[in-house]
């Protein structure tokens, strides 16, 4: 009504409304840099008006909720991107670790050590019965088995360090969920209420997008202000306020496989169901990429084994003994070694086709031409051939996935960007909001003086 | 479009930091003077590489088989040579003591020498290279001349070929056969150690005119035995002329498969100092621009 403590009543409505705008505009500046924070609005409307003598008078202002500027569905587009970046960054620094093994640009890898196994082969068809030229050849070979053993041995030790990634991983996303029903808690609880949990649902927000990163997941809200997380082929990771875990256990090869507890303890292995997320990315070059580079390690191990081997056998060495192996161990890259009794006894080496036969190097020859025999592949490449290939491939590998890696990192930049458009704080604007509900409450603090003023002069009048 | 300052700020982070990476890219080739420093700079360039390096080491080891074969032929025939004059010596004095009118003194005197020149002639039958007697075939650790009884030589080698891996599976084979050279009665040469024991035989006949005849009738063979000497020096000539060419050919080749690796693996240094300048240029007018938007704000300009 338009009586003095109604002013008096409007101008404090204002001031409490203004001073509630410069609140939400600085808590906006001091979270300018918070990542994940949605900008807030103070939402105001003109007050219920009242019917006077004049008709309807206005009554001033009333400070409605605090907002969120945000929309949702960046937030979803955020978290698909994140995940394939999340694949992607994994990938790619797994791979980077292989190519390093495969390091040919110094010069000292197994294509430079084979070289010199079957050149040692052919300075021994010079001279077949020169101990120098044996000696050299058995040291040749030991450096070749050696060098198989350690590339063997270093893949290996990445796939460890990819098992430890894993677990800490894993403890990661569970720690993660935790917070999840932290805040799903926070939040119901808030909005039961009616209010609008604003700065909680921004964390929450980047709960998911951390998630996001670790592997790929499927999230909607319910009613009551709960998000359920579910990961795999729908197993829940996060159902309201009740979270499941994720743990870890040493499959058949050595390595670890992600699996899923229930509620009674069970578990679930879900590797093939885990599509995106860095968990993707390890796992994949762990199981698939590294995998196969071992395996063809072993494969080369083995045809050189086997090629040397039965070509040796047939020869004689120059104590009359025949039908010795050159090569002895497991056939694959790790197990492969010298045989002993060779390296213990050069004579053995059965460099000559037939018995006492110091000057003949017939078999040496048939063994050094193994250089350039088309033994791998189905009798479609040498062994050179096949291990360049190998190198070749794991450089192609890398190019692949850093070009993933940097189209996925600029499709996130992007995404984010416009999502900071929307929701971000803007420090200009920010200060010109600032001035402006500064001069508002100036000008109601104005009003409530002004109100004062005229009550002390009806006072006056009395 | 709302700009803020962190959009700003994130969009000049990346920028800067794909402009250091590309200058910590090009700084590298210059460095190492190599443009595939990784197998991801090039894959396909990187295998290649690999395969004139494992060319390259086999061309070296196939020269190296080559110049020891060289050296084996030239020691071969410098032996030969000096095996044939000790044989040109023995026809010589087969000639000029074939007589009958010589004293028992002479005769045994020339004897004595011919004795001499068949151990000498053994002695280069018996040769050694490296270790390894070379006119025994396969079985070098065994001299292939013997006498068996006085003068009786036998021999204890084989058959074998010294065998040079000279290309991708292409051998040169070099005669090692004792028997070739020197007993080559088999196959209708001459043997030229009975040759001479005939001669030392018949200088020795207590019978003048019995000894005559016998040393006259070695005159011939040991003129054929020289020559089949000679021969035998002859055949290694088509071998040494192989030997000599595949070397050159390998030589030639060598800087064909240098000249194409290093097209793939050299980085071109005038190119990489060019491009780090126009990179350089671009990260400082991208830090320069940071510096001059990022700073100021609203703030700045309020009382």
């Amino acid at each position: 009504m338009t009586t003095i403590p109604g002013l008096l009543s409007i101008g404090s409505k204002a001031l409490m409304a203004q001073q509630k705008g410069i609140n939400v505009t600085g808590n906006n500046i001091a979270n300018v840099n918070t990542p994940g924070y949605s900008r807030q609005r103070l939402n105001m409307s003109s007050d219920v008006p009242i019917m006077t003598g004049n008709g309807l008078m206005g009554s001033g202002v009333t400070a409605n909720k605090v907002e969120r500027v945000y929309q949702r569905f960046l937030g979803v587009q955020i978290n698909n991107e994140t995940q394939s970046l999340g694949q992607w960054e994994a990938h790619k620094d797994a791979l980077e670790r292989v190519e390093m093994i495969f390091d040919e640009s110094g010069g000292y890898g197994l294509n430079q050590v084979m070289s010199e196994f079957w050149n040692a082969w052919q300075d021994l068809t010079n001279n077949p019965s020169g101990s120098v030229e044996r000696t050299v050849l058995v040291a040749k070979s030991e450096m070749l088995t050696a060098t198989f053993s350690k590339n063997y041995e270093d893949l290996q030790k990445i796939q460890r360090d990819i098992d430890w990634n894993i677990e800490g991983a894993v403890a990661e996303i569970n720690r993660l969920s935790e917070n999840m029903v932290d805040l799903n808690q926070k939040i119901i609880q808030v909005e039961s209420g009616g209010h609008m949990a604003n700065d909680y649902r921004d964390q929450r927000d980047l709960v998911l997008k951390e998630l996001s990163e670790l592997i790929d997941i499927d999230s909607f809200e319910d009613a009551n202000g709960g998000v359920t997380v579910s990961v795999g082929s729908g197993q829940a990771l996060v159902e309201g306020t009740h979270t499941y875990k994720l743990s870890t256990q040493v499959n058949a090869s050595g390595h670890q496989d992600v699996t899923w507890v229930d509620s009674s303890g069970n578990t679930l292995i879900i590797n093939n169901n885990i599509s995106k997320g860095k968990l993707k990315g390890w796992l994949d070059a762990r199981d698939v990429d590294i995998e196969n580079s071992l395996n063809k390690l072993d494969t080369l191990a083995q045809n050189l084994m086997t090629e040397v081997n039965s070509l040796h056998a047939t020869g004689y060495g120059l104590d009359g003994s025949t039908g010795n192996d050159f090569f002895t161990g497991t056939a694959s890259a790790a197990g492969i070694q010298v045989n002993a009794l060779i390296a213990n006894d050069i004579n053995l080496i059965s460099a000559a086709d037939g018995i006492d036969k110091p000057g003949d190097n017939g078999n040496a020859i048939a063994i050094a031409n193994l250089q350039e025999a088309l033994t791998m592949n189905g009798n479609t490449a040498t062994f050179s051939a096949y291990y360049d290939s190998m190198v070749s491939d794991a450089g192609l590998a890398v190019q692949q996935a850093t070009s993933y890696y940097d189209h996925q990192s600029q499709m996130v930049l992007q995404v984010e960007n416009y999502r900071e458009s929307i929701s971000g704080v803007s420090i200009d604007e920010e200060a010109v909001n600032l001035i402006k509900y500064q001069n508002a409450y100036q000008a109601a603090a104005k009003l409530i003086t002004t109100a004062d003023e005229m009550m002390e002069t009806v006072l006056a009048m009395i | 479009m709302r700009v803020t300052q962190n959009i700003t700020n994130s969009n000049f982070i990346r920028y800067i930091n794909q402009h250091a990476e590309n200058l910590l890219k090009t700084q590298r080739q210059i460095a190492s003077q190599k443009r595939i420093n990784k197998s991801s700079d090039d894959p396909i360039g990187m295998g290649q590489v690999l395969g004139y390096r494992t060319n390259l080491a086999a061309t070296d080891q196939y020269q190296e088989n080559i110049e020891q074969g060289k050296t084996r032929l030239e020691f071969n025939e410098a032996t030969l040579e000096l095996a044939s004059d000790l044989v040109n010596t023995a026809r010589r004095l087969a000639a000029d003591y074939s007589g009958s009118t010589l004293s028992v003194g002479e005769r045994q005197s020339v004897a004595f020498q011919v004795k001499g020149l068949y151990d000498q002639v053994m002695q280069m039958a018996n040769s050694k290279f490296n270790g390894n007697y070379i006119f025994s075939g396969h079985a070098t650790d065994t001299a292939p001349f013997s006498h068996v009884g006085d003068f009786n030589a036998a021999y204890n080698g084989d058959d074998g070929k010294l065998r040079i891996m000279v290309s991708d599976n292409v051998e040169v084979n070099i005669v090692a056969d004792g028997r070739n050279i020197f007993q080559n009665a088999a196959n209708g040469g001459v043997n030229i150690f009975d040759e001479l024991k005939n001669l030392i035989d018949g200088l020795e006949n207590p019978d003048p005119v019995a000894g005559s005849a016998q040393i006259k009738a070695t005159i011939n063979p040991l003129q054929d035995g020289r020559d089949q000497i000679n021969s035998r020096r002859s055949e290694n000539a088509p071998v040494l002329y192989r030997l000599q060419a595949t070397d050159e050919y390998l030589t030639n080749l060598r800087p064909k498969v240098e000249e194409a690796m290093a097209k793939l693996e050299q980085a071109d240094i005038t190119k990489a100092v060019v491009e780090l300048q126009n990179l350089e240029l671009a990260y400082e007018t991208t830090i320069a621009t940071a510096g001059r938007i990022i700073q100021p704000s609203l703030l700045d300009f309020l009382r």
